[in-house]
């Protein structure tokens, strides 16, 4: 049988990272792929490549046969490839008739909106594909599920044929992912060919036929699901290297409660319609990791321990003594370092050298009256480069020109400087290579060892289980569990993220 | 053989790129010289340089407030309001520094006003200076009146715009004095990081604990000393105080020096350097077609067209 989408010896490099090498993927009509792998494994590459958004620097795409144009998002929609992201692509305020139609209404003559065939269309698309929406409601009215299908339909009013799901469920509660499957499966059954993208295994076995697993920018295996059970996935995925590490990680000793001083206390810390009654202490030379799901709030939590959102109820003590931070500055006095999840929108300046950004916590340091001085701001970033082994060792490349995991050195090195006493890192090896990933878990664990109280908010279990003396769970706003990094029964962990009783 | 020299002319394209702004300027001065040798006469130079002093003090002042991505409209009524304070001064008979210090007060309150609505308020530049440019047209409708003010008798003050040193006129000594500070605060200083680093990644600063707030008031404060000082020297040069000094369309020739010389108006890029580079160029360009008597209107299209095309290359640079 002829596949609908047919990717051969797709590869990109990125400067000298290959992110995704001579893949070849095809996926039939009425077929649900899963793909699957960790973090840096060559997925969304993979993805984008086929939604035109990135151009790949070796290979071809074919879409029932024909060519088709690469580095073309439109070219692409036009033959039938949609993407529904994790993040909604919607216009909020519209109503859902006005976004499945959004920039391609129906015209009559003198360039009005043709209401009612929109409405025609609309309705006959619902039908064919049984799909129960209020063609009228306003789209940031409905509950996100329902969102989701707004999607999907607009993706099917544009006549899809492959459909492409990135992370689908991330918001989505227990309940509504069982209906989201439900619409994936009315998909198969109407001959859409949908590529079903998630970390949350358990979503694989239960709506897909067969899975993708990458590691390493490469694709290392493809079977029905009915043939792989979740063990031999999840080995795949991670790789015998990895493996083997992780099972010397698990064998490192783990220092719950640190040195058993208590750095930072936080006592039914709430901000309302966001996260509620969250406990817990930090202790001097631990890292706690807080995992949880995309969207749990654990990033809006710790942002509050540094000040740079507010919490409305509840105490937060440092050394003991209750404070409130109006500021990312009051904080940083404390002795607390951060390092944002998103590096490119929060943490870095992308056109400033390697040097400007490793001396941005600390410019304080390098001043002489009124005067910057740039020789011991060299002095100080050289080292830092020495220290966190940065590559290209130049302080004056601009720093988006350096790959992510040297990016996140450069994020994680500013603070080192400054010795942070309590230490918050949210998602700190997101996009990050994996020669890179053990250098940066190094150092936390270095920092660790000197007596820094490290927080660190992580969504990769792997991660969680490489470096956490102990493990939060945090489940829709609520801090629900805490257990030693030494004991962590990681399956008892994965269902209570989920938000297993 | 073809593709040889095309990637060799693509190799020095690329290494003169950066330079295009210095190169056009020494372009056009050669080319206005031969069309017309009067151009080349010291007289002439020096014209140019005291002619572009106050857009020049105005734009180096305003660098840094569109490097942090923000913009000030109210630059023209500030240049006027300070002539006008300085003129009562005068008028009180008091001290030539408290004349000009009061004159530059009310370019740095005006400007500290700016910062606050922006940093505090969190309104787009635009629309807070904007508001400012009106407010302050308006107060020094009140405070001068629709009527000339002459400013007669005080050697002093009027040498500040229209005395001679060492054959030189002082306004020129001004104006190198403001851009070899504010050169020395963004190379040298830690204010000049910041502003670039807000420019950059504004939320990214805030988190490595900087006090956005202080610099956006720092930078509109020198952006309005930098319209008070031009003010001052603006009215000691033409003997006269005026509320409508500083007209409509000033606030736009000091942004296009600015982002002629390759600032970026979205923030982050730029310097002080190259806009004094912006400066000499639109300088250059506007006395060479005077002195080739271009007809005004003719002047005006030509210098639209030069600004789009320039910052259209800076673009394709960037």
């Amino acid at each position: 049988m002829e596949p609908v989408i047919r990717g051969t010896d797709l590869t990109k490099v990125y400067g000298n990272l290959t992110a995704l090498g001579e893949a070849t993927f095809a996926v039939e009509a009425g077929e649900v792929r899963g793909l699957v792998g960790s973090n840096g494994a060559g997925k969304s590459t993979l993805v984008k490549i086929l939604t035109g958004a990135v151009t790949p620097t070796l290979g071809t795409v074919e879409i029932t046969g024909h060519a088709a144009p690469l580095g073309d998002p439109r070219g692409m929609i036009l033959r039938g490839v949609a993407c529904i992201y994790q993040h909604s692509n919607l216009a909020p305020s519209m109503s859902v008739l006005d976004n499945i139609f959004l920039g391609r209404q129906p015209t009559r003559g003198l360039g009005l909106v043709d209401t009612s065939r929109m409405r025609a269309e609309a309705r006959a698309l619902l039908e064919r594909h049984q799909i129960d929406l209020d063609l009228d409601a306003t789209v940031s009215a409905l509950p996100t599920v329902k969102q989701k299908e707004v999607e999907i339909l607009k993706a099917l009013a544009l006549d899809a044929r492959v459909i492409i799901m990135d992370e689908p469920t991330g918001w989505l509660s227990s309940v509504e992912v069982a209906k989201l499957h439900e619409t994936v499966r009315a998909l198969k059954k109407r001959g859409v060919a949908v590529i079903y993208i998630s970390h949350v295994l358990d979503e694989i076995f239960a709506v897909c036929d067969t899975v993708t697993i990458m590691r390493d920018g490469r694709i290392i295996s493809e079977s029905p699901v009915k043939d792989v059970n979740r063990s031999q996935v999840v080995h795949l995925m991670v790789g015998e290297k990895l493996a083997r590490e992780s099972e010397r990680a698990a064998h490192e000793k783990r220092h719950p409660r640190g040195t058993g001083e208590i750095r930072l206390k936080a006592d039914k810390l709430t901000k309302h319609g966001v996260f509620e009654d969250v406990s817990f202490e930090l202790y001097a030379g631990e890292i706690l990791c807080i995992t949880g799901l995309i969207g749990s709030k654990r990033t809006e939590m710790v942002r509050t321990l540094f000040g740079s959102d507010r919490f409305d109820a509840g105490t937060l003590e440092v050394d003991g003594q209750a404070v409130t931070f109006s500021s990312p500055t009051q904080a940083i006095s404390k002795g607390v370092g951060f390092v944002p999840e998103d590096r490119h929108r929060e943490g870095l300046m992308l056109d400033m050298t390697m040097t400007e950004n490793l001396a941005m916590a600390t410019l304080h340091r390098f001043r002489r009256g009124v005067i910057l001085s740039r020789r011991s701001m060299v002095e100080s970033g050289r080292r830092a480069i020495e220290n966190l082994s940065i590559r290209p060792p130049d302080g004056t490349r601009p720093v988006k020109l350096l790959s992510g995991g040297n990016q996140q050195k450069v994020l994680v090195g500013k603070w080192m400087s400054r010795t942070p006493r309590i230490f918050i890192l949210d998602e700190p090896t997101v996009g990050v290579d994996v020669g890179a990933k053990a250098e940066i878990y190094a150092i936390l664990r270095r920092e660790r060892d000197r007596g820094a109280a490290i927080l660190v908010v992580s969504s990769d279990l792997e991660e969680v289980a490489t470096i956490a003396d102990r493990i939060g769970v945090m489940v829709a706003g609520r801090l629900t569990a805490m257990h030693d990094g030494d004991s962590a029964p990681m399956d008892e962990i994965v269902a209570e993220i989920g938000g297993a009783d | 053989m073809a593709t040889r020299s095309l990637t060799r002319t693509d190799d020095l394209f690329r290494r003169l790129a950066p330079h295009a702004l210095p190169i056009a300027i020494v372009v056009m001065i050669v080319g206005f010289s031969i069309a017309q040798p009067a151009f080349l006469t010291p007289d002439n130079l020096i014209g140019i340089v005291r002619q572009v002093a106050l857009i020049g003090i105005m734009a180096t002042c305003m660098t840094f407030v569109i490097m942090t991505g923000g913009v000030d409209l109210s630059v023209g009524p500030v240049l006027a309001l300070a002539g006008l304070v300085s003129f009562y001064c005068l008028q009180a008979d008091l001290p030539l520094v408290v004349v000009v210090l009061g004159g530059l007060s009310a370019g740095v309150l005006v400007g500290l006003f700016n910062g606050a609505i922006v940093a505090f308020l969190g309104l787009p530049p635009i629309i807070a200076t904007l508001g400012t440019l009106s407010i302050v047209r308006g107060t020094a409708l009140i405070v001068g009146g629709p009527e000339q003010h002459l400013i007669r008798d005080e050697p002093a003050y009027t040498f500040i715009g229209a005395g001679n040193l060492f054959g030189l006129p002082f306004s020129i000594y001004i104006f190198a004095a403001v851009a070899v500070v504010m050169i020395f605060v963004q190379r040298r200083t830690p204010l000049g990081l910041l502003v670039a680093a807000v420019g950059d990644n504004e939320r990214a600063a805030y988190l490595s604990g900087h006090r956005i707030r202080v610099t956006k008031l720092t930078v509109y404060a020198i952006s309005g000393f930098g319209a008070a000082l031009a003010g001052i020297i603006q009215s000691s040069q033409v003997h006269t105080a005026l509320a409508t000094y500083g007209p409509f369309g000033t606030e736009l020739d000091v942004i296009a020096a600015v982002v002629v010389g390759g600032t970026s108006i979205m923030g982050g890029n730029g310097s002080v350097v190259r806009t004094l580079l912006g400066v000499f160029f639109l300088g250059v360009v506007n006395t060479g077609m005077n002195i080739l008597n271009v007809p005004i209107d003719v002047q005006l299209m030509a210098k639209g067209a030069i600004i789009v095309v320039a910052l259209a290359f800076s673009a394709r640079l960037a």
